[in-house]
This record gives C-alpha cells, sequence and structure tokens, in this order.
C-alpha cells in the first residue's frame, strides 16, 4: 500500500515512517508541506495520506481541500495527525473532506485501529 | 523501534529543533516590534512542531514546557491580546528552556533533573492576557528551581530515561540553496553515480527487505575485521543479493531523502581532514612545481601545470564548504541587545548590513564570544539613556549598527554604535587613577593613542561597574582573541556622536599567500596581510649625510635605525640582529642595497631590513614546535616548495620584540600638552633642546613633528603675522625669543632653524637659534616657573634647562587657532 506522509518535520516523518515500516508498510513517500504533497502525487498517488495540520506554505485544511477538489483522488484517504485537540479543528477538517483524525503523540496500536477503521488493513 | 532507530531520530530531532530555535530568538525579538501574524503562526509552527514531537519521543518535560508556550502563542495568533516585553521575555525564558532540556538530551540522553515550575506558572498567567503594569523587568533568567523529579511534571508519560553515548559532534549544512545558512556544494554527481553517501546502505537494503538481519550483521562484522571493500560488494559475493540490488538501493536512499538533491549534511570533523589534506596537497604542488622548474621536459611541464591549476581550484572548493555567512553569529545579537536594553532602560535598535558574508568556520566561531562582547559594550557602555539622549537633541532609542564586507582578503566586520562617544579626557584621568600610565605619559599621549588604551588588560571605563559588561575583563580579551586569529581589532570614536570598532580578519588560516625573504641564509615567510610595500635602498643613497636631507637614506635617531619614506620616519629592525645572525652583514656594513619590507603591525608601520627578497607564495601554515611556541616573533612554520621549513614571522611579535610603540605617530599627532601635564613631575621623556640667545632650553618631543631650515626671504606677512608656505599650506611662524622674552643671538644671512608642531592638521613653526640634540633621560622640574609659557626648569646632561610648554606659548601667540580648528572639525564632522 503506498502511503505519502506530509509533515514539516523532518524528525516527525522519520517516526511515522519508522511507525509504518513497523505495521509491514514500506511503500512510503514523504512531503514537507501541502503544495509538496501535491507535486509528489502527480506520480505518486497513495492510498492513504498522513497530513500534518500546521505547516508552512500550505497547510493541512488547504491540503485537503485541495485534494477533494481533484477527481482523481477521489480514492485517497486523508488522515489528519497533529496535536492540535481543539475541537474546532477536529471538524473544520472533517467537513473538508478529512477521512480520520489522529492526536499526536500516536502510538502504533492506534495508527494501526485506525487503519482498520479505513478499511484499509 | 529498537534502540538505535530511536537514537537516530532523537538525533534528527534535537538538530532539526535547533535549526528552528535559532530562528526563534530573532522572530521573538522582531515581534515585541511588529505585531506580524505571520510571525507569530511561524513560531506557533516551531514550538508546536517541538511540542508534538517530544511526546512521541517521551520528552515529558520538553512537552508540559512547549505546551504551555503554545498556548500561549495560540492567544497570540488569534489576536487576544497584543505582544508585551512581559510575553517577549516570557517566551524567551521559554526557548532557553528548551535549549537547556535539549542539551541535556543531547549529552545523555535524558531530560535532565531541570524542571520548570515557575516558567510554566509565568507562561500559564501570561495566557489570561498581560499583567496591568508592566515594570521594567529584569534580563529573563530561567528560573533555578529544585530539581523536581522528572515524572511529577511529565504525568508518567515520560520513558525511563535512555543511556546514550555523548554526542557533541557538530554538523553544518551544505548546501546549494543560496539563502541558506550552508553553502554549496554541487552534488548532481549523487544523481548519476549512487554512491553510499551516508554509510546506511545496510539499513536501506533492510528496509527493502533485500536482505536479513543476520546477513548485514556477517558483513558488518567482515568491515569491522578488516575488510576495505564497500558493503556492497561484500554482500554481493556472499550471494546475498545480485549488483542490481545494491544499485537499486544505492538509488533509492540517495532518492528518499527528500532534501539530498539540494544539500548534505558534512560532519565538521570531516571538513577540516579534508581541509588538512588539501594543506598537504598544497605543499606536494608547490615541491613538484619546483621540481618542475629543473626538469626540461616539456610534457611534466605541462602536467605539473595542471596539477597546479586543479588543486588552486580543489582548495578554494575545500575552503568553500567551510564557509559560513556571519549571519550565523549575528542571529543571536537581536536578543542579546533585547535582553540588555530591557536590563540596563536602554533602548536600541540593531541594524545589519552584509550578514552574508562569509569566513570560515573556525574563524566565525573563534569571533563569536569577541563580537558578542563588542555588542553588549555598544548597548551597555556605547549608548546613553534615553533621557541623555533626548538631552543632547538625538533620538531616544539609540542604534548599533554591525556591517561586515571583504577588503583585501580579510573581512571587515564593524561594530558601531550612535551613543556618547569615547572622550580622551576620561581615559587619561581614569589610566592615571589606576597607575597604568603616569599623568605625564597620560598628557604626551594622542587622543587616538589614549583610545587603544581600553584594550589593555584592567582598564575599565564603566563608572559604575554594571553586571552586564564592565568587570574590568573584556576588550584586553576581545583585542588578544581576535588576534590570535591573525586578526586586529581598532576604535574610532567621535565625542558625542558614535564608536565605531573595526575588527579586520583573515579569511581563512590553513593557507595564506606569504612573501619569502633570505636573512642570513635562512628563509622567512611574511604574511601578505601584513605587508604595505616593498623598498630597495642603494647603498649610495643609504648613506647619506648625517642630518637626512639626502631623500632616502638611513637616518639614525637616537640609535634607531629610520628611513623617510615620503616625509615620514619609518622606525628599520634589522632582522638579522634580531635573529642573532651573522653581525658583520647588519647595519651600516658594506651592503650594496638595503631591501626594506614594510610592515604594518596595528596602528605601527615599520621597515624589516633584509637580505634577500624572493618570491611569493601559497604557505600552509603549520604549528610551531613545543620549543619555538614561545617565541612571540614566529606565528608558524611551513614546508617550501623544495621541501624545507621556513619560519613564519609574526610581524606583531617582532613590533612588540623591538619595542616599535611610539615612533612617529606618537611624534606627529601630539595632542596638547595641558595645565594637568604641566603640573606633573617630569618623568623620563625625549626633549629637543634648543637654543635662544645664551638659554638653554627644551621641548617635549611628542610636539615635534618635524625639523626644517627657512630662508629669511621665505617668510611673508599675513593679517600682519609672519608665514611661510609650506607643505602647500600657509604656515605661522611664532618666534620663541620673542614670545618668551628671550633675546635671539640673530645672525643674518644664516637659515632659520624651526621646529614644527603639528596639531590636528595644523602645523606652526617655532622659529629658534640653534637645535642641539634629542635626549631621552630621567630628570626633575626643580623650579616651576611663573613666567607663562615655561613648565619649569631642570638640570639636562649637567646643564640648566628651560622646559617650555608649546600649547601655552602658541595659545599665547595665537589666540584661537588650535582651539578654533579643533572646533572647525568637529562641526566639519557634525555635518558629515
Amino acid at each position: 500500500m503506498k502511503i505519502l506522509i506530509v509533515d514539516d518535520s523532518r524528525s516527525m516523518r522519520m517516526i511515522l515512517k519508522r511507525m509504518l515500516a513497523g505495521l509491514g508498510y514500506t511503500d512510503v513517500a514523504e512531503a514537507e508541506h501541502g503544495g509538496d504533497a501535491l507535486g509528489k502525487m502527480g506520480d505518486f498517488v497513495p492510498e492513504l495520506a498522513l497530513v500534518d495540520w500546521n505547516m508552512p506554505e500550505m497547510n493541512g485544511l488547504d491540503f485537503i481541500k485541495a485534494v477533494r477538489e481533484k477527481r482523481e483522488y477521489d480514492r485517497v484517504k486523508l488522515m489528519i495527525v497533529t496535536s492540535e485537540s481543539s475541537p474546532r479543528i477536529v471538524y473544520e477538517a472533517l467537513k473538508a473532506g478529512a477521512d480520520e483524525y489522529a492526536m499526536k503523540p500516536i502510538t502504533s496500536e492506534i495508527m494501526d485501529d485506525k487503519m482498520q477503521l479505513l478499511g484499509l488493513s | 523501534m529498537d534502540d538505535g532507530e530511536l537514537d537516530e531520530v532523537v538525533n534528527e530531532f534535537i538538530t532539526e529543533s535547533h535549526e528552528n530555535l535559532d530562528q526563534l530568538d530573532q522572530e521573538l525579538v522582531h515581534l515585541e516590534h511588529n505585531q506580524d501574524p505571520e510571525v507569530v503562526a511561524r513560531i506557533f509552527r516551531t514550538i508546536h512542531t517541538i511540542k508534538g514531537t517530544s511526546g512521541f519521543l517521551g520528552f515529558g518535560t520538553l512537552e508540559s514546557v512547549t505546551h504551555v508556550g503554545e498556548s500561549l502563542l495560540s492567544k497570540l495568533r488569534d489576536g487576544a491580546f497584543p505582544v508585551t516585553t512581559e510575553i517577549t521575555s516570557a517566551l524567551l525564558a521559554m526557548v532557553d528552556a528548551v535549549r537547556e532540556i535539549l542539551g541535556s538530551v543531547a549529552g545523555d540522553g535524558s531530560e535532565g533533573s531541570l524542571a520548570y515550575p515557575e516558567l510554566v506558572v509565568r507562561l500559564t498567567q501570561l495566557n489570561d492576557g498581560p499583567a496591568a503594569p508592566v515594570e521594567p523587568e529584569p534580563v529573563p533568567v530561567v528560573a533555578a528551581s529544585e530539581p523536581a523529579p522528572l515524572r511529577a511534571i511529565a504525568g508518567g508519560a515520560a520513558k525511563k530515561p535512555r543511556k546514550r553515548a555523548p554526542r557533541t559532534l557538530p554538523v553544518v549544512t551544505v548546501s546549494t540553496a543560496k539563502d541558506d545558512s550552508g553553502v554549496l556544494v554541487e552534488t548532481e554527481s549523487l544523481d548519476d553515480q549512487p554512491v553510499d553517501t551516508v554509510g546506511m546502505l545496510g539499513l536501506q537494503l533492510l528496509e527493502d527487505h533485500k536482505i536479513s538481519e543476520d546477513q548485514l550483521a556477517a558483513a558488518l562484522r567482515q568491515q569491522d575485521d578488516g575488510d576495505t571493500r564497500r558493503l556492497g560488494e561484500i554482500l554481493v559475493e556472499a550471494n546475498a543479493l545480485s549488483p542490481k540490488d545494491v544499485r537499486e538501493g544505492l538509488k533509492t536512499q540517495v532518492e528518499d531523502r527528500p532534501t539530498a538533491n539540494e544539500t548534505i549534511r558534512v560532519d565538521v570533523s570531516l571538513l577540516d581532514d579534508l581541509m588538512n589534506l588539501v594543506g598537504e596537497l598544497v605543499l606536494a604542488r608547490n615541491q613538484i612545481l619546483q621540481f618542475t622548474q629543473n626538469q626540461g621536459d616539456p610534457s611534466f611541464n605541462a602536467t605539473s601545470q595542471r596539477l597546479n591549476l586543479i588543486t588552486t581550484e580543489l582548495q578554494a572548493g575545500v575552503m568553500k564548504t567551510r564557509m559560513q555567512p556571519i549571519e550565523n553569529v549575528w542571529n543571536k545579537f537581536p536578543r542579546v541587545v533585547r535582553d540588555l536594553t530591557i536590563g540596563c532602560g536602554k533602548q536600541a535598535r540593531l541594524e545589519m548590513e552584509g550578514k552574508h558574508t562569509e569566513l570560515d568556520k573556525t574563524l566565525l566561531e573563534a569571533i563569536k564570544d569577541p563580537l558578542t562582547h563588542l555588542v553588549r559594550n555598544a548597548v551597555d557602555h556605547g549608548l546613553e539613556t534615553p533621557q541623555q539622549r533626548l538631552a543632547a537633541g538625538k533620538p531616544a532609542e539609540g542604534v548599533v549598527r554591525l556591517g561586515a564586507y571583504h577588503e583585501g582578503g580579510q573581512v571587515i566586520i564593524e561594530i558601531s554604535d550612535d551613543g556618547a562617544g569615547i572622550d580622551a579626557g576620561v581615559l587619561r584621568r581614569k589610566a592615571v587613577q589606576k597607575g597604568l600610565l603616569t599623568a605625564e605619559e597620560a598628557a604626551g599621549r594622542s587622543d587616538r593613542d589614549m583610545l587603544n588604551i581600553i584594550f589593555q588588560p584592567g582598564f575599565s571605563t564603566a563608572e559604575v561597574v554594571s553586571n552586564i559588561s564592565g568587570r574590568g575583563v573584556g576588550m584586553d580579551v576581545v583585542k588578544t582573541n581576535i588576534e590570535g586569529i591573525g586578526g586586529s581589532v581598532d576604535v574610532q570614536t567621535v565625542l558625542g556622536r558614535s564608536t565605531t570598532f573595526k575588527v579586520k580578519i583573515p579569511l581563512t588560516l590553513a593557507i595564506i599567500p606569504a612573501l619569502v625573504v633570505t636573512v642570513s641564509g635562512d628563509r622567512y615567510a611574511i604574511p601578505q596581510v601584513s605587508l604595505l610595500e616593498l623598498v630597495r635602498l642603494d647603498v649610495h643613497h643609504a648613506q647619506s649625510g648625517p642630518n637626512g636631507q639626502g631623500g632616502g637614506g638611513i637616518e639614525w635617531i637616537q640609535g634607531v635605525p629610520v628611513h623617510r619614506l615620503r616625509g615620514r620616519l619609518l622606525p628599520l629592525v634589522f632582522l638579522d640582529e634580531v635573529f642573532g645572525g651573522d653581525q658583520t652583514t647588519s647595519a651600516v656594513a658594506d651592503r650594496e642595497a638595503y631591501n626594506i619590507v614594510v610592515v604594518q603591525a596595528d596602528d605601527h608601520q615599520f621597515g624589516l631590513v633584509v637580505d634577500e627578497i624572493s618570491d611569493t607564495a601559497e604557505i600552509v601554515v603549520k604549528p610551531l614546535g613545543r620549543l619555538l611556541k614561545h617565541v612571540d616573533a614566529f606565528a608558524g612554520a611551513t614546508i617550501m616548495g623544495d621541501g624545507r621549513v621556513a619560519l613564519i614571522l609574526d610581524v606583531m611579535g617582532i613590533a612588540n620584540h623591538v619595542g616599535i610603540t611610539s615612533g612617529e605617530r606618537g611624534a606627529g599627532r601630539h595632542a596638547a600638552t595641558n595645565a594637568e601635564a604641566a603640573d606633573a613631575a617630569l618623568d623620563r621623556r625625549r626633549l629637543l633642546l634648543f637654543s635662544l640667545g645664551d638659554r638653554r632650553l627644551g621641548l617635549p618631543l611628542e610636539a615635534v613633528a618635524r625639523l626644517e631650515e627657512f630662508r629669511a626671504r621665505d617668510v611673508e606677512i599675513s593679517n600682519h603675522r609672519p608665514v611661510v608656505q609650506y607643505r602647500g599650506e600657509i604656515m605661522n611662524l611664532v618666534d620663541l625669543g620673542e614670545e618668551l622674552r628671550i633675546p635671539r643671538a640673530r645672525v643674518d644671512g644664516q637659515p632659520m632653524q624651526v621646529v614644527v608642531y603639528t596639531e590636528s592638521d595644523v602645523s606652526v613653526g617655532l622659529v629658534v637659534d640653534e637645535i642641539f640634540d634629542i635626549v631621552e633621560e630621567s630628570f626633575e622640574v626643580t623650579q616651576r616657573s611663573s613666567v607663562n609659557g615655561i613648565q619649569g626648569t631642570a638640570v639636562i646632561q649637567g646643564l640648566v634647562t628651560d622646559v617650555i610648554d608649546v600649547r601655552g606659548i602658541l595659545d599665547a601667540a595665537l589666540p584661537g587657532l588650535l582651539a578654533r580648528h579643533t572646533t572647525n572639525r568637529t562641526s566639519e564632522v557634525a555635518a558629515a
């Protein structure tokens, strides 16, 4: 399964990548922000994108909106992974078209659960 | 994740966080003055990221500190209340705390025993908006609290601190991105030809499930046991995988790193090693070039020319990788200035120019502390309080300006403030008070000379010793540190307007251009930065008349050989004498010509007399051995093209060694002999002895710019006063006999003897009868004089001599000339 990590922090990407590898997902690409991710999705269409909320250039919300505008990405599942906890943000994200919402710090078990909820594993 | 992987993540986290924090200091200070929503968003993001990641990694303290900071920042972002000084201070304190914790994590893998309850409380309170009255706050200091147990704060979320090997190796970023802090390593080749850039092929292959852990472990063991082949080769030979897999592995690894195409991270120690190797290569190149000259083989010649070119380019390239913009150091200063201004109740703005100017990383680190000190000084001592500034008609907010630029193979860094300037009078008083100078010495020094006393150990001008700077240590350390890396520091000031420190440092230390000279058969290298010019004197010129009218010879002033170079006296140092070489070749002995290397040490120019001037060369500086290390005349050693060693001269060390300190500068720009000085007893001083009629008089040599002769017909009358045309200007003549009411022994037809006195570019000619001698000895003014213009009487060389007060006489004879001129100059400066 192809997974795209969209996060502006190198170390966070590294953590998530390792976590996914532990769960058996190795076909993983990384992007530094929403704009970067949209570029990468030109030739790497993931089945799941883990999206940080707060990023420079293009934040998570705008990225989700941009992805949901394109029909060819209909099948891409979008999971917000953030430490933002305000209900307003959860609501905005889901309204914009996010499929799932996970709070940092996320554990390997929760990640696995969320995958199942999304019907991906 | 196992421990090894976790370490890697933690290291990445630390590096990344530090990069972001460095910007934060600046942005917070910026924010205080400009409520810029973009900046708030950026700051928020940084803290947010650190908080998020610390949660993953189990750094509870870090998480709790950044958590409250984050909530405060989110309020600011939403515009709940404006950014105040108090808030900025608290946020900066939080940044400090985060740094401290990260430092601890980098050290032993744990967060350490520090908790920050007070900081957390402070930030939490601020979450409700800024407190009403904002008192001038003390410089923010992270509350050094009792070491509360980590778990108490972390709420049990913290993992057990892991033991890790201390990891302190600094890392520089090398990149092609222009606005990035690191610089320029083209990495295109990585794409064409994958190589194991990060030594992590094994991990990559493991990640791709190409090999098993056991296979990898076996291969790594083989490498440890001395197999020098690459990991891929070993694995292929062990039939663990195909060559294609290796290629793919390497390729993915390169592609996988999102930033690898633009930048790579390189250990500084690796760059150091490369620099050393390039140094050795330069030496080898020099030897081969020397060898080539003795060979007639044209093809060998062409090859070594090519080697020459490539080496030069390689050297430039490697040096470039070590270059970093001075911005990396300056970035800390907005915070420094801000904290200081709050601490001492001043207002200051920091301006920077040329922050992209690059210099060697080692040098950058070496100048960090001295520069910080100078910036602190500028705020603490340089700038006045807002009240004082307003009273002086300046804006309440002072300006500290940093400038950096390249000039002649050096980097010049200027730190200036528009404060009160440095009062040479105050310096004189202080220097005497502290016993660094006698009153006479102080009076005899020019303002410019006096300024340099701030660099002397134990000298501090702060009226009140503040806790910020001015602890009596500092400027001397600044000077020592800067000179230690082959640089120099100089200060200029305009009273009431500004003070500027000018720091000059070489671009790099390792390989420098130098002039090679020969003295008594040995070769020495003189660093190019100290060189001013080369002068060759033919022996006929050199042995000119004793009165030095020969225009270009060697003269003797009190046993010191000097050369008159374009009208200025240049002290000469015979290097063979300094080095104790063959005495017969020295000084006035039968040389056909004198080769003089004119050098500059600090403010002093002097000439080094050498036997032969060979050539310029790029030399690699090698440290001196233990036995020669304490010899201050040498800065190091180098290996010449023929493989022999040459010592590198330390021009400053030689100047100190032979005692070139005052020279022509002191004499040329002597300041007023003021009333204080006249009162003080005369210590060991230099006097020019002359006669008026049958009286024997002396005047301080510092007051003497030149000795001249004029004919009676040269004298013209202007404004009822005798004047002569002198060096394109009109110079007033003062007849000392008339002024002191001493009848002169006038001999018609003989040229007039004139002592030229210069102050602030104004020259006055003092007419005397006969000039005898210059003496330097201790004497005492036995009798104070009540006669105007005479300081007192002393016994010199067994004869009664009146010592005159030049400034007093001139003020009486030409009222206002010197003072008026000084005022004019000041207003010119003001206008400019």
